[in-house]
């Protein structure tokens, strides 16, 4: 990622309210981790897997601050069950930003299954989402996520791919 | 040891804190043992997500205390978290862990933790949570309480209890949504702040 493009999704995610931001981090979004860590305004989660940050990002809803899931698009698959749980079980949101792997453009045969499975998995979870190919539409994409997912109290995704992140 | 007695214990030690805990037939016995924390407390449904919220929400509200009361087959789903745990070292986080050697809800199975050679104990430290010890009657789980509520590092309880659950226990009617409502009306007024507000037009 460019650094423009990094400063954008922080600029979205302070816009937004975000101060936690639970990750496990992917080679798109390569530029992006550090830049989290080394924010004083956001503090970062690592986990062991994205179901795991998930959960937590449940939590800290549940304490009145803003948190967002950042990961590779794989992690939507790995993050099912406690998405499923919470988000149709309880109604406690959660807002992800990923990495659009396996879309149009894609240059790894390990990567196809991603794109092949997102959208569909996103859309038998009903969870509203965008997907972002342009630096410009990054900060208004990342706080829409919010606003919706904190009016219908349900996950919103946001997928970057394109010139963002190749 | 029973469960009830342990989470009958652990209530008379509870006030301000809040609580987030597993499904099966420990919701039940913790909304008969504890019944001053019922709004304080969230009722969970699923395998591995219990604790991982309660650190969510320790994150958040790091002025308070926030109990998770999980179980051997929930915390056996998600053993990264205990790994996340010993990193992060949130300083005002009490797990419990309710290891009954069984997936009780459905008739009782056996867990990994029935052979005897799986210690969830052992399994926290080795993830680097230096305070995780097991409970195996009523007096050392109660200290091992006392303890970890005073606690500024993560503190992990194992507690070795029967199959049994407690007899005629008043049913909790409310479902996950409603008893998210409770639970975060409840965050909001002991807060004083706002987590889900007004729309922009009513």
């Amino acid at each position: 990622m460019k650094k423009t493009a990094v400063d954008a999704v922080i600029r979205g995610l302070k816009a937004a309210g975000v101060s936690v931001v639970c990750y496990l981090p992917d080679s798109l979004f390569k530029e992006l981790y550090p830049a989290l860590d080394a924010d004083p305004d956001i503090r970062t989660i690592r986990v062991t897997n994205e179901g795991e940050g998930a959960a937590i990002c449940g939590g800290v809803f549940l304490s009145g601050k803003r948190a967002a899931l950042v990961m590779e698009n794989s992690g939507l698959r790995a993050s099912v069950e406690p998405l499923a749980r919470m988000g149709l079980g309880a109604g406690i949101p959660v807002v992800m930003l990923m990495s659009y792997r396996g879309d149009i453009g894609e240059n790894n045969w390990w990567a196809v299954p991603h794109g092949i499975t997102m959208e569909p998995v996103l859309q038998a979870l009903r969870i509203p989402y965008s997907v972002q190919r342009r630096e410009e539409d990054i900060e208004r994409a990342i706080t829409d996520a919010f606003e919706l997912a904190y009016s219908s109290y349900y996950h919103t995704a946001v997928a970057l791919s394109g010139s963002i992140v190749r | 040891m029973k469960r009830f007695d342990c989470m009958t214990r652990l209530g008379e030690r509870l006030s301000d804190e809040l609580v987030i805990l597993s499904l099966g037939a420990s919701v039940d016995e913790w909304y008969n043992a504890a019944p001053h924390m019922r709004e304080a407390s969230l009722f969970q449904q699923q395998l591995g997500c219990v604790t991982p919220e309660a650190f969510g929400l320790a994150v958040g509200l790091p002025h308070r205390r926030i109990v998770s009361l999980d179980t051997d087959g929930g915390m056996m789903f998600n053993l990264g978290i205990l790994a996340t745990l010993g990193n992060e070292k949130p300083a005002n986080l009490l797990v419990v862990i309710w290891d009954n050697e069984c997936y009780q809800s459905i008739g009782g199975p056996p867990t990994h933790t029935a052979s005897g050679t799986v210690d969830l104990a052992a399994i926290a430290r080795g993830a680097g949570i230096k305070q995780a010890h097991t409970a195996r009657d009523l007096e050392t789980f109660d200290r091992l309480c006392a303890e970890g509520l005073a606690a500024s590092e993560p503190f992990v309880i194992v507690a070795k209890v029967t199959g049994a659950v407690a007899p005629k226990l008043k049913r909790k009617h409310s479902d996950g949504r409603e008893d998210k409502y409770i639970f975060v009306r409840h965050v909001e007024r002991t807060e004083d702040i706002v987590i889900m507000g007004p729309s922009e037009h009513n």
